[in-house]
């Protein structure tokens, strides 16, 4: 035990310390998981995983300014750790339309400017809300009204990213079909802003329907069981 | 028995018979002042948006009143729950804890190194650029320029002008400390040290790696980012806020109660073990997730060994508090108590973390309300007590002028520490059940019936939260006559400025009495 009377060494020792920690939490993960290159699969020019359109990068930004993070995580843990599969949160379909239910790796997040694995599920995971909801027009009206997608829904309404506008000759492509207790008055229809535009785009692209091996994803190699 | 709170409160006689920290106490004055008024503020403001947030996060129909919050954040992005839980917690966190912290560091770090504090103008200037930094981060979060990172929400924009106040800080701070007197070391010295020394390491590591523009963060380093943000987070908690603290109560415990701690020799290894341990408590947020298991493993077994300083930080600093009182009879004084409660509180907080560094608790409470219950832990339970009974000792001292309502008091202990407690078992048991329901092996069960089962809990949390919100009200109210009457009595000595403030002017009286006297 060194007293503060022998100033320089307690500092060394208190540097010394906050560098033990800086190491495990700072150097070792970027040595380790700060630069997975995607996978190339053999004889071909495809790669997994694929980035996304520019229009979901942007996403990104809404999605840090509106805090989505607070209640939504984008994580699922194996099936040795809670019950992220059971809850079908690593569910997402391949190219050929089958079914991929897994973890999610380091890999997954390496074409993501800004990575939000979140702390807290006040709603769901969102790991593959890309692969639950295929169609645009059906996110833009659960985020104008929660309690047009479920009734139980705690998640507030984000109007916001909607303007009510006059019809002007045709009503737009994008205008929200709405019952009649959201409607807006007549000759006036609810349209999507850029901002939800980008957001839908991002959280479209938020799906993992395709395989990685526990070697590939950037995790050390555990051998399978042998019995499967 | 006797009654925990005197009955009335002195109005006068506070400043240290002791002249040498009389004039300590004298020189640091002003920025200390500032400090726990701006502090004080930021808490009111903080604990209105958590209030806000809270409601939001269940129906109202039991308030018709909170309808309004939800109109404002159904159709204005600025009072949407992501936005509004950011500015309440950096709030909280920057506004109220660390700038309370900072002027708690300047009074202590003067007064344990017994040295007068030389150019208050420069800490002054700090104070007021840190203020500034908050002000103008929770704008921007407000603006929706927050960057997303949790507890660095604060846009570049902001967090440089954090940096420049912190520099001055610690630059009056390193001076102060290099000049103090020989032989008079205190292990609050130690702890303010390391809170010192930590802060700008994790600000400056945390917002150049993790914030400002996409394309100089760390590009493509994917979940690298989040393992620094939980280091980050929980290096505020344990290493920023928690050592503050901890220098208060060890300076001013025995203050307060005239004996010595006890057990004091097993300061330092608590000392050493809790900087050592404790800030591996981010590896609570990384468990099950896409990271090497190896590694999480190894962190949860070195934040699991912090029962050791936690046991021996709460036995030493609760130990003494009872030994206080069956010597003295009653706890003597506003300031004991909050004193006692934060020292309970920590141990509290330290038993939460241990419980997530067992492995199937955290699976089971990852992602609950478990972990908000933490953060109120830390911010309300542990260290706003410890700013509440300091603020009640050195105010005081500084300005040699009594608090106004032994009855304030009282409410504003009551409310905060029934408030605090019904938080912590609010959203700690109901974490516990949400954790049930999400964790359940049922397919049948989904998020919906978690957000079922938790809702009772959230709307007691929103109740319990409003508890604090009064005691708190309470006390900023408590101050702000304090320091009006101060005011007023000091300007009876001033024609003008009794003039303006419609105070009876009392310079003719005494020039009248002294021509008797002649």
């Amino acid at each position: 035990m060194i007293p503060i009377q022998n100033f320089r060494s307690f500092f060394a020792l208190i540097f010394a310390i906050f560098f033990f920690t800086w190491f495990g939490f700072v150097v070792l993960p970027w040595i380790s998981l700060g630069h997975l290159p995607p996978i190339q699969d053999e004889g071909s020019t495809d790669i997994t995983p694929w980035d996304s359109s520019g229009e979901a990068h942007a996403g990104e930004h809404i999605y840090a300014a509106d805090g989505c993070a607070y209640c939504h995580t984008q994580q699922v843990r194996p099936a040795s750790s809670g019950a992220d599969m059971i809850r079908g949160w690593g569910t997402a379909k391949d190219e050929d339309g089958k079914d991929v239910t897994r973890r999610s790796y380091p890999r997954d997040y390496i074409w993501q400017g800004q990575v939000f694995l979140g702390n807290n599920r006040i709603g769901s995971d969102l790991s593959n809300v890309g692969a639950r909801y295929t169609d645009a027009a059906a996110l833009y009206r659960f985020l104008y009204d929660p309690y047009l997608g479920d009734l139980h829904s705690s998640m507030p309404a984000c109007r916001f990213l909607f303007v009510t506008q006059k019809i002007s000759g045709q009503t737009s492509q994008d205008a929200l079909v709405l019952p009649a207790a959201d409607a807006p008055p007549a000759g006036f229809e609810v349209v999507p802003t850029a901002q939800a535009k980008s957001l839908v785009a991002y959280l479209l692209s938020l799906k993992k329907g395709y395989h990685l091996k526990p070697d590939e994803a950037g995790l050390p190699y555990v051998p399978p069981s042998t019995k499967s | 028995m006797a009654t925990l709170f005197p009955t009335t409160v002195a109005p006068r006689g506070f400043v240290s018979t002791d002249p040498e920290l009389a004039a300590i106490d004298a020189s640091v004055r002003w920025p200390v002042l500032v400090c726990f008024l701006s502090a004080v503020h930021w808490m009111v403001v903080g604990t209105f948006l958590l209030v806000y947030a809270s409601s939001l996060t269940h129906p109202q129909d039991a308030f018709p009143i909170l309808g309004w919050f939800v109109t404002l954040s159904d159709n204005f992005s600025m009072f949407t729950y992501g936005r509004v839980w950011a500015t309440a917690i950096d709030a909280l966190v920057y506004g109220w804890a660390s700038t309370a912290g900072l002027g708690l560091a300047v009074w202590l770090l003067a007064r344990t190194s017994r040295a007068t504090a030389g150019s208050p103008a420069s800490l002054m200037t700090a104070v007021v650029f840190w203020n500034l930094g908050v002000a103008i981060g929770l704008t921007g979060i407000f603006l929706g320029d927050s960057t997303g990172v949790e507890l660095l929400e604060f846009p570049a924009y902001a967090s440089w002008i954090l940096w420049i106040a912190y520099a001055l800080f610690s630059l009056w701070a390193v001076a102060t400390f290099l000049g103090r007197k020989p032989g008079n070391d205190h292990i609050a010295q130690a702890w303010l040290l390391v809170a010192l020394f930590a802060f700008p390491w994790l600000y400056g590591a945390g917002s150049t790696l993790l914030t400002g523009d996409t394309a100089h963060r760390l590009p493509g380093s994917g979940v690298v980012q989040e393992v620094i943000d939980a280091w980050y987070v929980h290096g505020i908690y344990t290493l920023w806020l928690a050592p503050l603290g901890l220098a208060v109560l060890y300076y001013l415990i025995p203050k307060v109660s005239g004996i010595s701690i006890r057990y004091g020799s097993n300061a330092q290894v608590a000392f050493w073990t809790w900087i050592i341990f404790a800030p591996w408590t981010a590896v609570h947020d990384l468990v099950g997730g896409p990271f090497p298991a190896q590694t999480v493993t190894i962190g949860l077994i070195l934040s699991g060994l912090i029962f050791i300083p936690v046991a021996l930080i709460g036995i030493s600093l609760i130990s003494t508090a009872f030994t206080a009182e069956g010597q003295q009879g009653h706890h003597g004084g506003v300031v004991f108590p909050f004193l006692v409660l934060a020292s309970v509180a920590f141990v509290i907080a330290g038993a939460s973390e241990q419980i997530l560094s067992i492995r199937s608790a955290n699976e089971l409470l990852r992602f609950t309300m478990f972990r908000e219950c933490n953060t109120c832990l830390w911010i309300y339970g542990f260290f706003s007590f410890i700013v509440f009974g300091a603020i009640y000792y050195i105010v005081p001292r500084l300005l040699d002028f009594g608090w106004r309502s032994a009855t304030m008091v009282k409410i504003h202990y009551y409310t905060s520490l029934y408030g605090i407690l019904l938080v912590i078992a609010m959203l700690g048991f109901g974490g516990f059940m949400q954790g049930q329901t999400l964790e359940n092996t049922d397919p049948a069960v989904s998020i919906v019936t978690a957000v079922d089962v938790s809702l009772s809990y959230r709307i007691a949390a929103t109740m319990c939260v409003s508890l604090i919100a009064v005691g708190n009200g309470v006390f900023a109210l408590h101050l702000a006559w304090m320091l009006l009457d101060w005011l007023r009595l000091r300007v009876r000595g001033n024609r003008l400025a009794a003039e303006i403030l419609l105070e009876p002017y009392e310079g003719d009286a005494a020039a009248s009495s002294k021509e008797v006297a002649a």
